[in-house]
């Protein structure tokens, strides 16, 4: 059994939701007391081994993002404990984080200095990200004269091209053209079939589920189930077609 | 505790580029560029030598009270213009330094990135404008006093300010990214800060016990220490109590940074 490379042990997060700006002002001094909260994950444990590729579904606010946040590092937990043992690459918002004034090749050392690569590996895949986001002799321009397509062209190529141990994907991405999407998505599924742990989040529950054996199901911030893909789906869907009989009728009984 | 120190290990030549590209973003887009950067001091410099030289008309030398029987006399232009440029340097550092991160907010929110190489590459691109208008200075300084072993301390009390500031922000930035009202309250009393502290006037030479308090005004340890260099030509460690309360000050900005810096570190993403 090989160890996991992510594991959450008890981790919730909870935002406070200030009343207006004195109380967020008092709170840099003073603990708030009667601060309102919003629990974003309660006490979510859960283990991934290398190589797995899990889908993750839930609705708007069941915690997806929050979640994500914090395997790519951006976001921290209030209590428990989360380790991920190696290189995460973000398929999240491919546009953020670039310094606009550089060039797109300088950009490619950015991104590779806050992963921990050495300058000498970065050499080595350089013409590999390249020539992915097909940018031609637009490298060396700064990145502010791109196209919003060509940015996330970039950020896509930077990303799947660092031999990440982890990918997070959202489903949700937009990656320019058609003939680029699905480059996009060939790509995906050879990381995945290279061994990548690969994690994807869906918003759609039916779409391209052949590609994972597993899917965990969040509600309101807790793991509703965590198992088999067709399991978890059939649940989630079931309980969405629940939810829905009640909204409809409730919006009749009145 | 030393999340600060390690968040920059290894981004040595990022924080560089960066400092670059910062610069560019400001003056990008117009014609005389980075000339910009002197232009705008220049005038301020101008503005008030003429307000107080010509208008009031009162200002036309300074003499300082140094430690010792003498007193020293000077021209009030070169006198002021000596204080200005660590002053430009020091008041951008302490606003613009409190908002770096709430301007930078992508790198918090969107990516993981070591936040607080933010705060120095922005403070990194201010050095750069500061040591454009110090050649300026020195140009003067040479023309009308002349060159001095004394004017090397300067390669002491520049890095110094830069750490000072630096630590500061520290605490300042994540603050101001926190609270809104926070970042206001710093820009408001910052205005006010100019005629508190030792630009226009010597603040040796107030009756005491307001000699000593200006002592407690880190600014006035800078502004006095450039004079020290190029203008009065005394050691930075001739005036003992002067640089033991700075060294106390420094001491304790940079502790409540890294307090600071970690507390707030992890709820940032959160609240930006």
């Amino acid at each position: 059994m090989a160890e996991p490379i992510i594991t959450f042990k008890n981790v919730s997060k909870t935002y406070t939701l200030y009343k207006n700006d004195r109380e967020r002002f008092k709170a840099l001094f003073i603990k708030p007391k009667h601060a309102k909260t919003n629990k974003a994950l309660n006490n979510v444990s859960l283990s991934i081994e290398r190589g797995e590729a899990v889908g993750i579904v839930g609705d708007n606010g069941a915690g997806k993002s929050t979640l994500l946040k914090m395997i790519t590092g951006v976001a921290f937990p209030d209590e428990g404990e989360i380790t991920v043992d190696g290189k995460v690459a973000a398929l999240l918002e491919l546009t953020a984080g670039f310094s606009m004034e550089m060039t797109g090749r300088e950009n490619i050392y950015l991104k590779g200095y806050i992963l921990g690569l050495s300058d000498s590996y970065i050499k080595e895949i350089e013409d590999k990200i390249i020539d992915f986001a097909e940018l031609g002799d637009y490298i060396d321009q700064p990145v502010r004269t791109y196209s919003s397509g060509m940015k996330m062209r970039l950020g896509f190529a930077i990303n799947v091209n660092i031999e990440p141990d982890v990918l997070v994907v959202d489903e949700a991405l937009s990656v320019g053209d058609a003939t680029f999407k699905k480059k996009c998505k060939n790509k995906i599924k050879e990381i995945i079939s290279t061994g990548t742990t690969v994690l994807y989040v869906r918003q759609n529950a039916s779409s391209g589920k052949d590609l994972f054996l597993r899917v965990i199901y969040l509600k309101k911030g807790t793991v509703m189930f965590d198992g088999p893909t067709d399991e978890t789906l059939k649940i989630y869907e079931d309980a969405k077609a629940k939810a829905k009989k009640n909204n409809t009728a409730s919006q009749t009984g009145k | 505790m030393f999340t600060i120190f390690k968040e920059h290990k290894g981004f040595g030549k990022q924080i560089f580029l960066l400092a670059k590209d910062e610069l560019i973003k400001t003056y990008k887009g117009a014609v005389i560029g980075p000339l910009w950067a002197v232009v705008k001091p220049a005038f301020t410099i101008f503005v008030y030598w003429f307000a107080f030289s010509i208008g009031i008309k009162t200002m036309r030398s300074v003499s300082v009270n140094l430690t010792g029987p003498d007193t020293f006399t000077i021209d009030f232009f070169t006198f002021m213009l000596i204080g200005f440029i660590p002053w430009f340097f020091i008041t951008d550092s302490i606003t613009q330094g409190a908002k770096t991160l709430r301007v930078n907010r992508q790198f918090i929110t969107k990516v993981k990135f070591p936040i607080s190489t933010i705060l120095t590459y922005t403070a990194l691109s201010r050095l750069f404008v500061h040591l454009l208008l110090m050649v300026f200075m020195y140009a003067y300084v040479l023309i009308t006093i002349g060159p001095s072993w004394y004017n090397l301390q300067f390669f002491l009390y520049c890095p110094i300010m830069f750490i000072f500031f630096v630590a500061l922000s520290w605490s300042t930035a994540p603050m101001s990214a926190f609270s809104k009202d926070f970042e206001s309250l710093i820009v408001s009393v910052m205005s006010g800060i100019f005629w508190l502290s030792g630009i226009m006037y010597d603040s040796y030479s107030l009756p005491a016990p307001l000699d000593t308090i200006m002592l407690f005004n880190p600014i006035n340890f800078f502004v006095n220490g450039y004079r020290n260099c190029f203008l009065y030509h005394r050691g930075f460690y001739v005036y003992t109590t002067e640089l033991v309360i700075f060294l106390a000050e420094f001491v304790i900005v940079f502790a409540l940074g890294i307090f600071n810096y970690n507390r707030l570190r992890k709820k940032l993403p959160d609240v930006l």
